[in-house]
Parts: C-alpha cells; sequence; structure tokens
C-alpha cells in the first residue's frame, strides 16, 4: 500500500515536471546593468534614473516580459553606482560585462562618467544607453553600439537663446557650472542667439558642484545691471543662486538649465523666492506638459519610491522600452550587434515618456542621439508649469551633429 | 626575516601575479589588478616623500595629471609613439616638481602639507580652464591603447614597470640616500647640523616621488583611454597617503599591499550598495586607529614575537 503510494506520489510530481517544462524552458533572464551616480553630487540625476529602469523593468516583467521568437525574457536589473566619476564608472561597468554577464548597459547621468565608458565600449559586445549626460561628444563619435535618450545641451541651447531674444533682453549675466563642458556648450549657444538680436552677454561667473555660497558672484553680477540672469548647473548650486538672489535684492527675470524638480529646488528655496523662474530645458517630465505615459510614470514612480521623479528620469525609462522594442525587433537577445543596428532603426515607442522629435521616422538618428522637443517652464505658485515650445528643429541639429568629430 | 627569505617571498609574490592573466577567469578582476599595479607605482611613489623622508605631500595625484595630461597630448599634437610618451611622463613631471618642490620644502609639517595640497588644486583648476589644451571637464577620450587594449598584455607592462619601481624605491631605501632620508625624517635638524645639505634630499625624494606618479598617470592614461581633470584630484592623492599608511609607511612591501587594498577594497564592498562608502570610511578609520604601523608593520611585529618564543623554545 505504502509502496503504491509512493509509486502514486512519484508519478504525480513527474506528471508536474513534464506539464511545467515547456513554459519554464521558454521563460528567461534577461539581465540589464546599471550604472549611475547613486551618492554623490550627480545621484540627484542618477539614483531617479536607476528607479526609473528598475520600475519600467517591472512594468515589461508584469506585461509579460520581452518576446523574442518562441520565447519570453523576464528583465532583472543589476545597478552598480559608478558616482560620476570616470574611474568607478569604467571599473562598475567592467564588473557588469566581464563578471555579471551583461549585455545591455543603461543609466548614465553624468557626462564624465559617460565619456570614460564610451572609450572602450565600442570593443565590447555590448550595447550603451546614455540618458541624462549631456556633453555633446558622446555622440559625435558616433559608437554603433552607442545611444542617447537626451538630447545635447546646444541643441537646447540654441532654442534657448531664441527665446531670451525674444524677450527682448541685450545685457544677460551668466552664472554657472560652466567649467563643465555641456554647460558652457550651452551657454555658447544661447550667446550665439543673442548675438544675432544685436544682445550680449556681459558676465559668466562660475561656481562648482559644491558651491553653496554665490553672493560674491551674484554681488557682481548686481553691480552690472543686467536685463537677466542665466544660470546653469546642477540642481542644488542652482537652488542656491535663485534664493541669494533675491536675498541680494536682484529683480531681474531669472532663466535657467537645470532640470529640477520642485522638491528638489525647495530643500534649498522657498517658493516664493523660485516665483517667475524660467527653466528653458528639453521637453522632460512636468505634470503639466506630461502625455498620459507621463502622467501614469509620475503616478507610478511616487508610489513605488515615495518621492516625486525628476524631470529627466524618464530618460531612463524610455531606454528600456527602446531596449525591448530593439530586442523584439531584432529576434534575438544575445546578438548585441543586431540589437545595436535595431536601435537606429527604431520608431519611437508608444510607452515612452519624453516626447521625442523622430528624425527620418526613427527614434535615433545615425549618431544614435535622440531629441526630446524644448520647452519654456515656469515657476508658478509652487509647480514648473509648461508655457510653450521652444523653437526646435531636431532634423538640422542631427545635419550638424553628424558633421562632428 | 634574513635578507634571503625576504628575497625569495618577493620572488614568490611576484610568480604568483604573474599567473593572474592565466588564473583569473574573470577578466574585471584583471582590470582592477592593473590598476592597482598602476597604484603600486603611485604609493612606491608616494612612500619615499612619506614614508622614509617624513613629509606628507598632498599632490601625488596633481602629478599623476601632469604625466598623464603630458604622455597624451604629446601623442596627439606631436605623434608620438606611446612608448616615447610614456617615457617623457615622468620627465615632464620631474619638471614640475623641481619647480615647486624648491619653494614648497622650504615648510615642514603640516604647512608642507598644506602647500602640496595647494599645488593639487591648482593643477586640477589649470586642467579643468585651459580647455584648449585639455578639453576641460568633458575630458579627452580614445586615447591611444598598445596592443590595441589587449589587458593580458597591458597587465604584465604595469606589473613589470610597479616591480621595476619597487626595486628601485628599494636600491633607494638601502643606500646611503635611503639612510639620510630616514635621518630627515627622525631629526632634520641633526642632519643639517653634521653637515649634510638635507634640502637636495628632500628636493630628490619629491621629485622621484613625482617621477613615480607621472610614470603611473601616463600608465594610467594609455589603459582607460579616458581622462579628465575629476581623475587626479585631492581626494585620490589622499588614496594615495592611505595606501601607505595602510600597507606599512616606511616600508617597501607596505605600499603594494596598500595599493591593493585601495584599489580592491571599495569595489569588494559594492554589495553594500549605499553604505559602501560609509563601509570603506569605517575601515580606514579603524585601520588607522588600531594599525598605525600598517599592515607590514603588524606583520613584522608578530613574526618577531614569534621568532623570540622559538629561540626560548630552542634553550
Amino acid at each position: 500500500m505504502l509502496n503504491r503510494t509512493r509509486a502514486g506520489a512519484f508519478a504525480l510530481a513527474i506528471a508536474f515536471a513534464v506539464a511545467a517544462s515547456p513554459s519554464s524552458a521558454a521563460e528567461k533572464k534577461l539581465t540589464v546593468g546599471v550604472a549611475d551616480a547613486l551618492t554623490g553630487g550627480g545621484a540627484v540625476y542618477g539614483l531617479p534614473q536607476a528607479n526609473a529602469v528598475k520600475m519600467a523593468a517591472d512594468e515589461i516583467n508584469a506585461a509579460g516580459g520581452i518576446k523574442v521568437g518562441a520565447d519570453t525574457y523576464k528583465i532583472d536589473v543589476i545597478a552598480y553606482d559608478d558616482k560620476a566619476n570616470p574611474t568607478e564608472a569604467t571599473n562598475a561597468v567592467r564588473k557588469l560585462i566581464d563578471r555579471d554577464g551583461v549585455k545591455y548597459i543603461l543609466g548614465f547621468c553624468c557626462s564624465g562618467s559617460t565619456s570614460a565608458v564610451a572609450s572602450f565600449i565600442a570593443k565590447e559586445k555590448a550595447v550603451m544607453l546614455v540618458g541624462n549626460a549631456a556633453e555633446r561628444s558622446i555622440t559625435t563619435q558616433k559608437i554603433p553600439n552607442l545611444v542617447r535618450t537626451r538630447p545635447p545641451a546646444d541643441y537646447t541651447g540654441q532654442a534657448a537663446g531664441t527665446f531670451i531674444a525674444r524677450k527682448g533682453h541685450k545685457r544677460v549675466a551668466v552664472v554657472g557650472a560652466l567649467e563643465v563642458g555641456f554647460y558652457s556648450q550651452y551657454v555658447d549657444a544661447v550667446e550665439k542667439e543673442l548675438k544675432k538680436a544685436g544682445g550680449e552677454i556681459i558676465a559668466r561667473e562660475v561656481f562648482s558642484l559644491r558651491d553653496r555660497d554665490m553672493t560674491p558672484q551674484l554681488t557682481k553680477i548686481r553691480g552690472l545691471n543686467p536685463d537677466a540672469i542665466l544660470v546653469v548647473g546642477y540642481v542644488e548650486p542652482a537652488a542656491f543662486v535663485y534664493r541669494q538672489s533675491v536675498e541680494l535684492g536682484i529683480n531681474v527675470p531669472r532663466y535657467g538649465f537645470t532640470s529640477g524638480s520642485e522638491e528638489q529646488f525647495l530643500r534649498v528655496t522657498t517658493s516664493e523666492q523660485m516665483e517667475g523662474v524660467w527653466d528653458l530645458r528639453p521637453t522632460e517630465l512636468t505634470l503639466l506638459s506630461a502625455s498620459k505615459n507621463g502622467i501614469a510614470y509620475h503616478e507610478n514612480y511616487t508610489k513605488m519610491f515615495k518621492a516625486s521623479p525628476s524631470p529627466s528620469s524618464p530618460y531612463a525609462y524610455d531606454q528600456l522600452y527602446a531596449l525591448k522594442a530593439a530586442i523584439e525587433a531584432a529576434g534575438t537577445a544575445d546578438n548585441t550587434e543586431a540589437v545595436a543596428k535595431a536601435l537606429r532603426a527604431l520608431p519611437v515607442p508608444p510607452q515612452v515618456v519624453m516626447q521625442y522629435q523622430p528624425v527620418d521616422g526613427k527614434m535615433f538618428d545615425e549618431n544614435g542621439q535622440a531629441y526630446t522637443s524644448n520647452g519654456a517652464f515656469q515657476w508658478q505658485k509652487g509647480k514648473w508649469v509648461f508655457v510653450e515650445d521652444l523653437p526646435s528643429d531636431a532634423k538640422a541639429y542631427s545635419l550638424f551633429l553628424s558633421t562632428l568629430k | 626575516m634574513k635578507p634571503r627569505l625576504v628575497n625569495l617571498a618577493w620572488l614568490l609574490a611576484f610568480a604568483a601575479l604573474a599567473t593572474l592573466p592565466q588564473v583569473l577567469t574573470v577578466k574585471y578582476y584583471l582590470h582592477l589588478s592593473i590598476l592597482a599595479l598602476i597604484w603600486v607605482i603611485v604609493a612606491q611613489g608616494q612612500n619615499l616623500i612619506q614614508g622614509f623622508t617624513g613629509y606628507v605631500s598632498i599632490v601625488q595625484a596633481g602629478f599623476m595629471g601632469i604625466g598623464a595630461y603630458g604622455s597624451t597630448l604629446i601623442g596627439i599634437h606631436y605623434g608620438w609613439p606611446i612608448w616615447a610618451t610614456i617615457t617623457a611622463a615622468p620627465l615632464i613631471t620631474a619638471l614640475f616638481a623641481l619647480l615647486t618642490g624648491y619653494p614648497s620644502l622650504r615648510v615642514k609639517g603640516h604647512y608642507f602639507a598644506i602647500v602640496t595640497m595647494a599645488f593639487n588644486l591648482i593643477i586640477v583648476i589649470v586642467l579643468v580652464n585651459f580647455r584648449e589644451l585639455t578639453r576641460g571637464e568633458a575630458g579627452i577620450s580614445n586615447i591611444p591603447k598598445p596592443w590595441d587594449g589587449g589587458r593580458d598584455a597591458y597587465f604584465y607592462l604595469a606589473l613589470i614597470l610597479a616591480a621595476g619601481t619597487t626595486l628601485l624605491a628599494a636600491l633607494i631605501a638601502r643606500s646611503r640616500v635611503g639612510e639620510i632620508l630616514r635621518a630627515i625624517r627622525q631629526n632634520e635638524d641633526l642632519v643639517g647640523a653634521i653637515g649634510i645639505a638635507a634640502w637636495k634630499y628632500k628636493l630628490f625624494a619629491f621629485v622621484i616621488s613625482a617621477m613615480y606618479a607621472g610614470l603611473a598617470g601616463a600608465l594610467y592614461a594609455h589603459f582607460q583611454g579616458f581622462i579628465n581633470p575629476e581623475i587626479f584630484g585631492v581626494a585620490q592623492s589622499l588614496d594615495a597617503i592611505l595606501a601607505v599608511i595602510l600597507g606599512g609607511s616606511g616600508t617597501i612591501a607596505g605600499p603594494v599591499i596598500g595599493a591593493f587594498l585601495v584599489v580592491f577594497l571599495p569595489e569588494l564592498l559594492r554589495f553594500a550598495d549605499s553604505f559602501r562608502l560609509i563601509l570603506y570610511g569605517l575601515i580606514l578609520v579603524l585601520a588607522t586607529i588600531f594599525m598605525p604601523i600598517g599592515i607590514v608593520g603588524v606583520a613584522k611585529t608578530l613574526l618577531a614575537k614569534v621568532h623570540r618564543l622559538g629561540v626560548r623554545h630552542d634553550r
């Protein structure tokens, strides 16, 4: 009797195993890596990006994963901190590729660390998807296995310069992280447009990422009687500029290029001190300008991480949806070359949050660069309010980018 | 420990390291080992001025930067081959060290440390702002790599240079110059009183230390293929000091062990996620408090105790 019971149980176990085997054989795991600034000064951009990738992975897995032929891939995310430091970023990516066997690496908020990885990624059987890092040269190298979701800073700077000139400002003072390449590129592009309209930049005052007291720079600027101030830099020091400009009684229009959320600014300033400030940047995540996807993204992110997403964080979220679409289009998750090619041929996936401007119907141009529209956002009563689109020509800029080396 | 045994230990260590490219199946560890060997050169240089002479210099990473940018820019603008630029890097750095060493070595103790730290800051500021030459914060990408970036070959290059610079440091330490450097550390006034021009020896140690850093900087640049000013900041100079303290200040083996710790420890702590740096800092603080003589110092003390016990038993 006991033997019969055992035999029955054994047969039942076999039957279960056989029944379960087809589905488990077809369901695979795709590990994607994130290399980003999870600590340090760059974390205001890097940490939300890493969170966004994890959230996108959860959503894709819940919706059935990535379909490649008969196989379904569920996404697993490994995130390493690169502290926005080139050596750390190289170590993190080497670990992802060499030790963890990762083929798809996302994130990359900051230009120095991204450039370090970009300098060797072409030789790897891997695909690199760059997010918030805005240094132009990242996509002038035409690396076949690298794409970037954020447009270069001077693409936005050109549009911002036109906007500021149209406002009638002739004497603009700049204060910012001008030691950082992409910020100075943004300002150069603004200056070019201002000059066309007979305006000029009358001062270029510098702050570093760790500076908190901007009164010396602002006092000098106040003495020059500018028509307007342009603030370019990371969120926290920029917030100190806005706060201290009010404290010093500077009463001229303030423009910026920071991509900070309300929450991030309000850690340093009050809403009154921010009132009227413009942020001239890519049309990133701002609830009043967001699509349905953007609103859902904001809600889900807030629920999942108990904090509002930074406006630039969807660059990383969109990376994963672009990667999913490319893998499905290529019909392989193993052949990174085919996936890289598919990324270059990809139309804008419907799930993305940012408002991309496709070039020749494709999300990424031949340089691997994506373009969003640019927008003028204004701080009104505690919120960033989308006011209008900035004049941007993705196709023309893409042609210009192709001429650079 | 008898000299023969010491030499045998060194040979065994070299042989063990030489097998790493064959033994390590995960090339990420080889990547870290190359970085660690580059840091061995940096730390051996730091040890000459800090460990032997007793002057804590906080400009080693700055000198690395001069070597890295020197080698890279000569290659870009004059088309020199990599070997020539790597050879030139320590010489360029030596020139800068001569110019900065002479005035800064006129002060002692904390003042010297502050002056050298200021030099490091100046170097970074120049690298950031002289954009026409250095490309500023954006850095220089696609720096040529020998052997088309082959890591195994580069490992052996780094190993040979790390071994060579370690041997040179040992020869200096055992020479009359080394004796004078140690005497300066013990009592500089006395050295002067017996008619030795201490400043010459201090300058020698400072310049050689900078040359080590310059060579390491060039090796770093051609290994990573990318440099920007951030890599050569004061934080990295502090890492060089830590490598010497952790390993064992004023010893030859200390900087080797310290360099590997400084590179591998933060990486091994990645499992701790955002607490990684807190853990790393805690380990460093505890090690500095409880092991001020470093790992090599502790090992020597233990060996001496074991030896004494052995002698007693023989009686």
